[in-house]
């Protein structure tokens, strides 16, 4: 805790738009529900960004419909439940946390859902050497990110929460329902304070998942996080986030030229989408996601590889390792699948000789 | 004396609830509202609980009511509330729009033309411009919150008026000529010593009425108008035609929406959830009351949000979306269906004036206990009990005078041809089609008699009239019986073609078995068949000659259909000189062959010739003076579709298969391109029982179970063995491979 935020390598939301945060708080004249830091409306604008009257430029965390953070940010003014669902890479995590953030000011309160989550993460814990030593009692007790929230006012976060097993994920029916949490051992509870919600996300495209009970799914407003709509609209995400990470990583090169993201923005879209933009070219998709989130760590990977071997220009080169490397997850279909889409389209496409030759070496 | 102008929106909740405000507080002692001023006595059936909007005027030229022009009303149109409020309290209402008297006359291809621009719905444009994506929102927002409703009327016209000097599209002469008019009956009620006037029309108008030109510029605009004989009347409408989507110029996107709007004011949005919810329940989806309770908060929220002061259809669309569907389209998609548009259909009382064919159209309906709606209803009907028998017999007579209320279903599990299954959905344009129909007669059953009659005598075509025989007969029209029927006879005389007489066979003979059915005396009708095979016979062996081989291939059906046809009539006479004409066709040299080889198979099929005859037919038709093209068309006229048959009849099989095996190698080969163009005809399974019936045991081998395509399982197919033997004895187990 203790580390100074500029050695971090990846700081809090909260931390890293501190200012954003602080500029909105001190415009916001609007109703604000209890505990929350600022009003709904200067939620939504935290995360679609724009400019306000007083001049200060707030950038935009999710780029994509509006319709979608209005009904997010609603819902958790509600004392419903917010469920961000969406494919792998849509940000889910990300506006999750930044809603947290805005709203709560904190966006730590995270239990991270896997197949090993037990109720103690969602519930409280023991402290087996105090309970030993000095018997049940509050002090005794350990609490999950939950139940800090509940008695904080705060918003807590679930990541995949379908990742966690089905009898587990229960025990929130009664934190959502009566936004209480008994402690049957003290004959005791933790009640929520106003201002406490909870975020999950869940990912719709996992095999093996627990899929909700309907007596949960009931108490979830849920919001689908589409994929970008246009290639325009994922450049312009990819592009924000790669400019954001390059400076929170230190990478000495320079921000790649638009015209390399768009190039993997659009071999990303063409392979996921089974055609070429143009609709006259059909492709054998292959198994991998190619989410957005992928193409953005595609290119830090390629600037990363272009300042320290490179002269800092991110070329073709730099991008080929990492690219293929994030589209053949199977080492048959996939391969054969990018081997024909570099054959048929890469190939033919003017100007992207090098990637061609880049992709073919690394392939070889 | 005062005049005010009350610009509208058509069928906008909030404005019909403004206006009937305005107009309790103004006490107006006549008004004028923009509509056509022939309808002028109808208006007395507004407000009457029998006249249930949806409805529309429906106005029509009376020489051809094709021409059409309908005037929808919502419970919630302002001009409705205008007519209710008329009526309740006794005040002069006269509508005030150019008449169609003037307007039906004109081309109608200037009906279509006209632009639908800002003039439709300005406000929808203003409300557009403010960021909203529904009039009623925005219009809720401006407006709802008004206390005084003069005020708002007011702002209206001012709002319009800057729209209209803004608008860039110029004036079409018949726009003009509108609002001259209502000029005119402004300026006439004025002269009547009406004190207080209230005038009610779309908003796009109001600036045009407010400042008045002088009248003879008016009457100027107004010369030489086209003049048409008009009549009109009301007519129920359904909410999908008030809809954007089906067309409607000045429509609105959901009405059922509007409806609730209309209906509970301030807290519509609660009672649509509810809505929502039922309409999910009733799907089998989960929809509990906690479910409505928080999409009602997160519709609050989310308007809040907006900087709304209320939740519009946006925000609630959005909260259901978020809360019951789990963010899934297709749930949204029914409640679109079900709940926006939440079609309904309107009623209009016995007594509107109107032509006496829609009413006796309307009283049996009513006698039947079939009300028209607008979604579709499926009906079953079981022709033995005589109301069943009544409503397929209203159904088959509104068809014939082209009202397709009921659309024929194939009835499936059940058999014999007394079931019926109908799909009924009713069209508010059958309105106009009744309207049509009156020239044929006053009612249903004689305007159904007139049209067959009509019908029949426009049409030289044997099988079409015979098909209009049979409709005829469903429709129990036994007016339309004789006339039809002599028309067959006519033209069955004058028909020197067999094969459109063979075709026309075929429904006469079902007329005749549904007669049966539906007790109609079909002994006539039998003659008129009998009359027609009889020409057919005579026909048919001069109408084989001289050929061409496209038509040929036609005759070729028509004479397998009316073969079929002669045998279901089961007429003993008959089918003898049928299979006399037949043997004569098949054994002369100058019938087409493909016609000859279908005769001879039929002879065979019916056992009509010992197959030493069918022999000699066949190995006469292929021998080698024949030219080989004929032989080939007689043996595809022989075998054509008759597959299955040769390889399970043994007789056709031997006979094939003795005149092959008798042929020479050389005369084999020179056959063979032909055979092969008469086998390819047949399906791939049937090919293949052929040719391992040829395979397995020479002349007289027996047919061979068909295998399928892939290998079979042994072992799996053994298990089967021992249920075969229980059923068959233990024969069959042997003959199975």
């Amino acid at each position: 805790m203790s580390a100074s935020p500029t050695t971090v390598l990846r700081q809090h939301a909260e931390a890293q738009y501190a200012a954003e945060i602080e500029a909105l708080i001190a415009f916001d004249s609007r109703q604000r529900p209890p505990r929350w830091k600022m009003s709904p409306w200067a939620v939504a604008t935290y995360l679609m960004g724009g400019k306000l009257e007083n001049g200060v430029e707030i950038s935009p965390k999710y780029i994509g419909n509006p319709r979608i953070i209005e009904i997010a940010v609603a819902t958790l003014a509600t004392d419903r439940a917010l469920l961000l669902l969406g494919v792998p890479g849509t940000a889910k995590s990300w506006v999750s946390e930044h809603l947290a953030a805005a709203i709560s000011g904190d966006s730590t309160l995270v239990v991270q859902g896997t197949a090993g989550t037990s109720e103690e993460a969602l519930r409280y814990g023991w402290n087996y050497a105090h309970l030993l030593a000095k018997g049940p009692s509050l002090e005794a007790i350990v609490p999950s990110p939950v139940m800090r929230a509940m008695r904080e006012g705060k918003i807590a976060r679930i990541e995949e929460l379908t990742r966690i097993p089905g009898e587990v994920q229960d025990s929130l029916i009664s934190i959502l329902s009566e936004k209480v949490l008994p402690i049957a051992e003290l004959d005791d509870e933790v009640q929520a304070q106003k201002g406490f919600n909870i975020i999950a996300t869940a990912n719709d495209r996992d095999r093996g998942v627990n899929e909700l009970s309907s007596a949960l799914k009931r108490r979830f407003n849920t919001v689908v996080l589409p994929p970008p709509r246009t290639a325009d609209e994922e450049v312009r995400i990819v592009q924000t986030r790669v400019a954001g990470m390059g400076r929170a990583l230190e990478l000495p090169g320079e921000v790649p030229a638009l015209e390399e993201i768009r190039r993997i923005v659009t071999v990303f879209r063409e392979l996921r989408g089974g055609a070429t933009e143009d609709g006259k070219i059909k492709l054998k998709a292959p198994s991998s996601s190619m989410s957005t989130a992928e193409a953005i760590s595609v290119i830090t990977h390629g600037m990363s590889l272009a300042a320290h071997f490179g002269d800092g220009v991110m070329r073709g080169a730099d991008l080929a390792a990492g690219m293929v490397g994030a589209i053949v997850k199977d080492p048959v279909q996939d391969r054969v699948a990018m081997l024909e889409y570099l054959e048929t389209v890469v190939k033919e496409r003017s100007g992207w000789k090098d990637l061609y030759r880049a992709c073919r070496d690394v392939m070889n | 004396m005062s005049i005010h102008l009350f610009g509208i929106r058509h069928h906008g909740p909030g404005c019909a609830r403004s206006l009937r405000r305005a107009l309790l507080d103004l006490q107006p002692d006549c008004l004028l509202v923009e509509g056509p001023p022939e309808a002028d006595g109808l208006v007395g059936f507004a407000g009457r609980a029998e006249l249930a909007p949806p409805v529309a005027l429906l106005l029509y030229a009376a020489a051809a009511p094709q021409r059409a022009v309908f005037y929808p009303f919502a419970t919630y149109s302002p001009e409705w509330q205008a007519l209710c409020h008329a009526n309740a309290h006794g005040i002069p209402l006269r509508f005030c729009d150019l008449p169609q008297t003037h307007r039906l006359g004109e081309q109608p291809a200037d009906e279509s033309a006209e632009p639908d621009g800002v003039r439709e719905d300005p406000l929808r444009w203003l409300a557009q411009a403010a960021g909203y994506g529904d009039t009623e929102t925005w219009w809720d927002h401006l407006v709802e919150q008004r206390r005084d409703s003069l005020d708002l009327f007011e702002a209206v016209a001012e709002m319009m008026g800057a729209v209209r000097s803004a608008a860039l599209e110029t004036m079409t002469l018949r726009e003009q000529r509108r609002e001259a008019w209502m000029r005119t009956t402004i300026r006439a009620a004025e002269k009547e010593g009406f004190q207080r006037i209230a005038v009610v029309c779309g908003a796009w108008h109001v600036p045009a009425l407010a400042s008045m030109p002088s009248a003879k510029s008016d009457a100027e605009l107004l010369k030489g108008l086209p003049k048409e004989k008009v009549a009109a009347t009301w007519i129920p409408w359904s909410y999908g035609r008030l809809t954007f989507a089906s067309g409607y110029g000045a429509g609105v996107v959901s009405p059922g929406w509007y409806h609730h709007v209309w209906e509970h004011g301030g807290a519509a949005g609660l009672y649509w959830l509810t809505d929502v919810a039922a309409l999910l329940r009733k799907h089998d989806l989960d929809a509990s009351s906690a479910q409505v309770i928080d999409a009602q908060r997160l519709a609050e929220t989310l308007a809040a949000l907006r900087g709304r002061p209320r939740a519009g259809l946006d925000e609630l669309l959005e909260a259901v979306r978020a809360v019951f569907c789990q963010d899934n389209e297709v749930t949204l998609q029914l409640i679109r269906r079900e709940l926006l548009v939440n079609d309904r259909l309107g009623e209009v009382p016995v007594d509107v004036p109107t032509v006496p064919l829609v009413q006796d159209v309307q009283a049996q309906q009513k006698r039947l206990r079939m009300p028209v709606r607008a979604d579709t209803v499926p009906l079953e009907l079981d022709l033995r009990q005589p109301a069943h028998l009544d409503k397929s017999i209203l159904l088959h007579r509104l068809a014939m005078v082209g009202v397709d209320w009921g659309s024929r279903q194939v009835v499936r599990g059940k058999s014999g041809s007394f079931h019926e299954q109908w799909q009924l959905a009713w069209e508010p344009e059958f309105a106009i089609q009744l309207i049509e129909a009156s020239v044929w007669g006053a009612t249903l059953e004689r305007a159904a008699n007139g049209r067959a009659v009509e019908r029949a005598a426009k049409s030289e075509n044997l099988p079409e009239l015979t098909a209009l025989m049979e409709k005829v007969l469903l429709a129990d029209l036994q007016a339309a019986v004789a006339p039809v029927m002599q028309r067959i006879q006519d033209a069955g005389a004058a028909t020197p073609d067999p094969g459109f007489l063979l075709e026309a066979v075929g429904p006469l003979v079902d007329a005749i078995r549904y007669g049966n059915v539906r007790g109609t005396d079909t002994s006539a009708l039998g003659q008129v068949a009998v009359g027609l095979i009889a020409r057919a016979c005579i026909a048919l062996p001069f109408g084989a000659r001289a050929l061409a081989d496209d038509a040929a291939t036609v005759l070729l059906r028509q004479v397998a259909g009316g073969d079929s046809a002669i045998r279901r009539l089961q007429d003993q006479e008959q089918l003898a000189g049928w299979y006399e004409t037949l043997d004569r066709v098949a054994r002369s040299d100058q019938s087409h062959p493909l016609i000859a080889g279908r005769c001879a198979r039929i002879l065979i099929e019916q056992q009509q010739w010992a197959s030493a005859e069918a022999a000699r037919q066949l190995s006469l038709r292929s021998s080698r003076a024949v030219p080989p093209l004929v032989t080939a068309q007689w043996l595809e006229g022989f075998l054509d579709g008759g597959g299955t048959l040769l390889a399970h009849s043994d007789e056709l099989w031997a006979l094939v298969n003795d005149w092959l095996m008798a042929q020479s190698a050389d005369a084999f080969i020179e056959l063979l391109p032909l055979l092969r163009r008469s086998f390819a005809g047949f399906t791939g399974p049937e090919r293949r029982q052929l040719a391992e019936r040829a395979a397995s045991s020479g002349p007289r081998g027996r047919v061979v179970a068909f295998a399928g395509d892939d290998d079979i399982d042994r072992e799996r197919a053994m298990r089967v063995l021992p249920v075969l033997r229980t059923i068959f004895g233990g024969a069959a187990a042997q003959e199975t491979p």
